[in-house]
């Protein structure tokens, strides 16, 4: 059963895309976020594992400075919520503790017209692919509803954004990212994490890359991917480094 | 029952205000001190995340985790049940439920337990997730028990919402989301050391709690550096034969 919620976020992600005119990538999520959750601007920076991150999107000339500002000063919500591998949701910039906790990005963005700020981490466990930043020129928390859609278009663009790295990196995912959800992520989460593990020793790569090519591996074959996972862990299927695999009783 | 007990953790379950408020401790105290207050085996915790789906947040043992994510996974149980209307649900014999949850019942005597029941974690309209409590030994849940174990989930369900409207809504939505990430990494890392090692999944968990605890780290920053292949266990590990021997190239 995939979520009502997701497929709306993924069909005004899709939607963007068809606006702009190209394949649906995570530069969409950021572009369609703004209006769904109702904030002023949002930034979206893609970082591989341990990389500084680079401006991918802007959504305004406020969110660029935001996310300049961030890099220039070493300090600020978007660091935070990478470091910290949750969201950071700054929905004062006005309040004492901020000014305390980034004593030097918290007037800057103030001066720069944003008054609250909310940084998502594009992270699955380890996999570390960016960070979507949110602003809105005046205080004011994000809802409970508004808070889930914020992680909803955060998820979407965190695949998109492994899919974009992956195909980059050495055309692995071959067009997964077609504009497609992939089924069902969150009620199958275990079992998915777990055979990526297992693929980072299989393959003997890091845990994007043993992500981008369990997700290949479904696709091209035509599989769902809880099932795969599912294999995996049980051992009746291992990946090899050369791209092929092995049943277990069939070699 | 240990009346001291019981009068420390309703305080316990209150005392929401202090600066180092952790969501994560919080619902753990609520699973634990169900194991110890009530003549149940274990416990577990499922909450509702923003975005819509039930997450297991908190387990008195690894085991009682893996039983509630199976829950999810087959969309079918008397947690999801309970959830989803918002009052208790019961069972006193699994082994007699196979007609009412097939995969449930049968996964959870697996486990080794026989009598379940789920408790709302509701305030009025709203139920924000469900407590579940679980027997080894079929029979009913003494009613006593099953008043205190509602009591406790009542008062920190009042607790978390009261923490929500308070100042601290946005740190009780970032500590959710940090938890939930640290445990996509714990279940990365028990994949690599399982395939490593060649063990189970359950044992590869054993291993890196173990581990942890022996050193003093936080289960999760233990993952994160496994994972990326730049902690100590790694480089421990690194060296040893692998009992799989790899498929001919």
């Amino acid at each position: 059963m995939t979520g009502i919620r997701p497929a709306r976020v993924w069909a005004m992600v899709a939607a963007q895309a068809a606006i702009r005119g190209g394949r649906v990538s995570a530069a969409d999520a950021c572009a369609a976020v703004v209006a769904a959750v109702e904030v002023t601007g949002a930034w979206l920076t893609a970082a591989s594992d341990g990389q500084a991150g680079h401006l991918m999107r802007v959504t305004d000339g406020i969110g660029e400075l935001l996310a300049e500002l961030q890099l220039t000063l070493g300090e600020g919500p978007s660091l935070d919520a990478a470091a910290r591998g949750g969201p950071v949701l700054a929905s004062d910039l006005g309040s004492a503790d901020l000014a305390e906790r980034w004593p030097g990005f918290t007037p800057a963005a103030q001066l720069a017209g944003a008054a609250a700020i909310f940084a998502f981490p594009l992270q699955i466990g380890a996999i570390r692919a960016g960070v979507l930043g949110l602003y809105r020129d005046r205080p004011g928390e994000l809802t409970t509803p508004q808070l889930g859609d914020a992680l909803l278009f955060s998820d979407a663009a965190t695949l998109l954004l492994l899919d974009d790295q992956a195909e980059a990196a050495d055309g692995l995912t071959d067009g997964t990212s077609a504009g497609g959800q992939p089924e069902d992520l969150a009620r199958h989460r275990a079992q998915i994490d777990q055979a990526t593990g297992m693929l980072t020793e299989q393959l003997g790569t890091g845990i994007a890359d043993a992500f981008a090519r369990l997700r290949a591996y479904a696709y091209s074959h035509d599989l769902r991917l809880a099932d795969v996972a599912g294999d995996i862990v049980a051992r009746r299927l291992r990946l090899r480094p050369d791209s092929g695999a092995s049943l277990d009783g069939e070699a | 029952m240990n009346g001291q007990l019981l009068a420390d953790t309703f305080v316990e379950l209150t005392d929401t205000m202090v600066a180092d408020f952790d969501v994560i401790d919080f619902l753990h105290v609520l699973t634990d001190r169900s194991v110890q207050l009530l003549d149940v085996s274990a416990a577990g915790l499922l909450l509702a995340d923003p975005r819509g789906e039930l997450r297991v947040v908190a387990a008195s043992s690894e085991a009682v985790r893996v039983l509630e994510l199976f829950q999810l996974q087959s969309d079918e149980g008397p947690c999801l049940d309970c959830f989803r209307s918002g009052v208790p649900v019961g069972a006193v014999d699994l082994a007699a439920e196979a007609e009412r949850w097939p995969q449930f019942s049968a996964a959870a005597r697996q486990t080794g337990f026989t009598a379940v029941q789920a408790l709302p974690m509701r305030l009025r309209e709203q139920v924000i997730g469900a407590l579940n409590l679980f027997r080894a030994e079929p029979g009913a849940f003494d009613a006593a028990d099953i008043r205190i174990g509602q009591a406790l989930a009542d008062v920190a369900t009042i607790s978390l919402l009261h923490e929500r409207s308070m100042r601290h809504s946005d740190t009780l939505n970032e500590q959710l989301q940090a938890a939930l990430n640290s445990r996509v990494i714990i279940e990365q890392a028990k994949g690599k050391l399982a395939e490593r090692l060649g063990l189970d999944m359950e044992q590869a968990f054993g291993l890196l709690r173990d581990y942890a605890r022996a050193r003093n780290l936080r289960l999760a920053e233990l993952a994160q550096s496994f994972v990326s292949g730049t902690g100590i266990l790694d480089s421990q590990l690194q060296g040893k034969p692998r009992p799989r021997p790899q498929p001919p190239r």
